[in-house]
């Protein structure tokens, strides 16, 4: 058998093409998987950001160790830094999607940036997780109940499930309640949501919704409204310093309702800036990470923050047992990274659709929070019974968050 | 009428703070017809400094005068280098730049040194659980010293303009910067005196303000300013009395509308009387109308 010329060139262009091809996949094989962010890295708001960063490298160092996913090592491929300003993070998060090698995405740390650059994420289509941000809207754009952006699964405690978790307690114990929460979209969904909360629960209840611009140094006004309409106890929706803020206002107004904040209220800032004052207040946060003994996901994930960091700010005052909060500064981030990379794996290739797919079939993966579980339908994970409700008290002269009833 | 009082009083009290940030103000305003839109990040670098000196283990005192020099240093600076040569360009808006631009600068400085996160405040006079009962209403020991503190400030820098030669001298180089010095007075000296007293003011107002919110972070002091500025045309750009006057009115306001209307139109309040006092009186509750004879 004779080749002629022009089939002895096609054969041995395709040979080469053929092994450059094979080489050119090996090399690939060895690439990294890149995963992308921005968030608030400095700033005000900074522990939000750079814990679930600490959460993310913990992660990709505990999968990196175990022979990376298909092969590949995982790394951070953009991390940007947003300072928890909205605009900030539409620009880097344009800059993070313009890059086409980066495979997953975390969204910003809090609602606000994260709504900012949501509809840009949903439209790229890459499996992306939400660390922090709490309103529903998120990830479910026409409220919770309805269909999920496709490619968007949160890892936070949602604005819904918080607000029915504490309306129900609320409404249970008093009828005249005061509400107050912050000018964001955090503030505002919550509260919306905590007020139909009481009053599916609690159809006398009467409730007084007053809210504050974030960094206000004075809430007399607000709490005056508050005091006004009888109420027997105050929930806050916002962040830990404002919240120094108000209970240092109500001592000067001699104000001992009870008093009640949020998740993103139980934080250290609050601890920092309230002190001794800040004993009594009582807020629902994250249970299983607090929980003593730790179940061994949890063990494995704070011996390794402990090793790396140190009980330090974001731990909490307690070196043995780290504060709740943790659960959504750190541990959201660590245990994102973890169900992405578990959907890759089971996905078999970092190609987006399979990805997502993989992801809607996580069932059962024991992270630090929760048993995630996606489907389709629900793109949420944290539960009511996810939570539990703490207080602050001072012990061995330090103030510390322990499991309380309300 | 509990209620009533309380909110008046924490409004006498926050406007008081306006009041001395609106004498700030007008300081460098007499001698000099600029403003230092700084003024808000030098009151977070002297909270700052205070709550870190003493968190460094600085007897309180001792930390607030430390951190009150540094801002003598810093205002000497932001006059010399930043007001001073714009001045030179006669109509020139550049020192408003250049003053901002220090602000800024400020800002990351504090950032970098100190941490973006809130710094717990110590309570410095009081605390917030030092209160006395008047008419049966908790009235808050913090809030009648900031009270006390600036209105005893005002009467100070009063007897102090009016009474003594600086005072005097600083009143013609208002009037007229070349004649005063044509006769000797000092100018640059005045002038960079206005540029110190001014930053002490915001400085302790800073410090006042950060003990009763509890905490201080790189961006505090931006919005007072504004509310300061607000007390300053209030009260009738360049009035002692009258930023004071301002300051309350606009604390008393904003915590009334607060208070019984709606606490979120409380903020726009300020701005919402700072548009009415410039259509109706533009030289404020105590200027007076300036007239140039061509």
């Amino acid at each position: 058998m004779t080749l002629k010329r022009r089939e002895l060139l096609s054969f041995t262009g395709a040979a080469a093409a053929g092994g450059t091809l094979g080489f050119a996949r090996r090399a690939r094989a060895a690439d990294p998987i890149k995963v992308g962010f921005t968030t608030a890295l400095t700033g005000p708001f900074n522990e939000f950001g750079e814990g679930y960063k600490r959460g993310i490298e913990i992660a990709i160092e505990k999968i990196n160790k175990a022979g990376g996913v298909l092969g590949r090592p995982i790394e951070i491929g953009v991390m940007l830094d947003d300072q928890l300003i909205p605009d900030r993070s539409v620009q880097n998060m344009r800059r993070i999607l313009d890059d086409k090698s980066i495979v997953g995405l975390f969204c910003p740390s809090g609602s606000g940036p994260t709504l900012a650059v949501i509809d840009m994420i949903a439209a790229d289509g890459r499996p992306t997780m939400n660390p922090q941000a709490q309103t529903p809207t998120v990830i479910y754009p026409n409220g919770p109940g309805g269909k999920p952006r496709p490619n968007v699964y949160t890892f936070s405690i949602q604005n819904d499930i918080e607000a029915n978790f504490m309306a129900t307690l609320l409404a249970k114990k008093f009828t005249r309640i005061g509400l107050l929460n912050e000018s964001t979209g955090y503030g505002k969904t919550g509260s919306e949501l905590i007020k139909a909360g009481i009053a599916a629960a609690n159809k006398d209840a009467v409730v007084t919704n007053e809210s504050y611009n974030q960094k206000d140094q004075d809430m007399t006004a607000q709490l005056v409204r508050v005091q006004r309409a009888r109420s027997e106890a105050l929930m806050v929706v916002g962040l830990g310093a404002d919240m120094a803020v108000i209970r240092k206002n109500m001592t000067r107004m001699n104000m001992t309702i009870p008093f009640f904040t949020s998740a993103g209220g139980l934080s250290p800032p609050y601890v920092e800036g309230a002190g001794d004052l800040a004993a009594g207040t009582k807020g629902s946060q994250f249970k299983k990470i607090s929980t003593v003994p730790p179940a061994p996901e949890t063990k494995e994930f704070l011996d390794a923050y402990k090793a790396k960091y140190g009980a330090d700010r974001l731990w909490g005052t307690d070196p043995e047992v780290p504060t709740p909060s943790m659960g959504g500064t750190v541990a959201t981030g660590y245990d994102g990274m973890l169900v992405m990379a578990d959907a890759i794996r089971r996905a078999g290739t970092t190609e987006a659709a399979a990805v997502i797919k993989a992801m809607d079939a996580t069932k059962g993966f024991l992270g630090c929070n929760c048993a995630y579980e996606f489907t389709p339908e629900k793109h949420h994970a944290i539960e009511i019974g996810d939570l539990t409700t703490y207080e602050f008290v001072k012990k061995d002269g330090r103030m510390t968050l322990v499991p309380t009833a309300i | 009428m509990e209620d009533f009082l309380t909110l008046l009083l924490a409004g006498v009290s926050v406007g008081a703070v306006y009041g001395l940030i609106a004498i700030g103000l007008n300081l460098t305003f007499w001698t000099t017809r600029t403003m230092n839109f700084g003024q808000g990040s030098v009151m977070m670098l002297c909270a700052m400094l205070t709550a870190n000196l003493i968190a460094r283990g600085w007897m309180q005192g001792l930390a607030i005068l430390a951190a009150l020099a540094v801002i003598v240093v810093l205002m000497v600076f932001t006059e010399m280098y930043t007001v001073r040569p714009a001045l030179k360009i006669e109509g020139s808006m550049g020192w408003a730049v250049s003053t901002l631009g220090v602000g800024i600068i400020l800002q990351g400085c504090a950032a970098l040194w100190f941490g973006s996160q809130a710094v717990a405040f110590p309570d410095v006079i009081f605390s917030a659980v030092d209160n006395v009962v008047i008419f049966g209403v908790h009235v808050s020991l913090q809030y009648i010293a900031v009270v006390v503190l600036a209105l005893a400030l005002v009467v100070v820098f009063e007897l102090l303009v009016r009474g003594t030669v600086w005072g005097r001298a600083m009143r013609a180089v208002a009037m007229d910067q070349d004649f005063a010095a044509v006769i000797g007075i000092p100018v640059r000296a005045i002038v960079l005196g206005s540029y110190i007293a001014s930053g002490l003011l915001a400085g302790i107002s800073g410090i006042l303000v950060a003990q009763i919110g509890g905490t201080v972070d790189p961006a505090f002091g931006f919005e007072l300013v504004i509310f300061g500025f607000v007390a300053a045309v209030l009260g009738g750009m360049g009035s002692t009395p009258g930023a004071l006057a301002g300051g309350i009115v606009a604390g008393v306001l904003q915590q009334m509308v607060g208070g019984y209307i709606s606490s979120a139109a409380q903020h726009g309040m300020a701005f919402a009387l700072l548009i009415l006092i410039l259509v109706v009186r533009p030289q404020g509750l105590f200027g007076q109308r300036e007239i140039n004879k061509v």
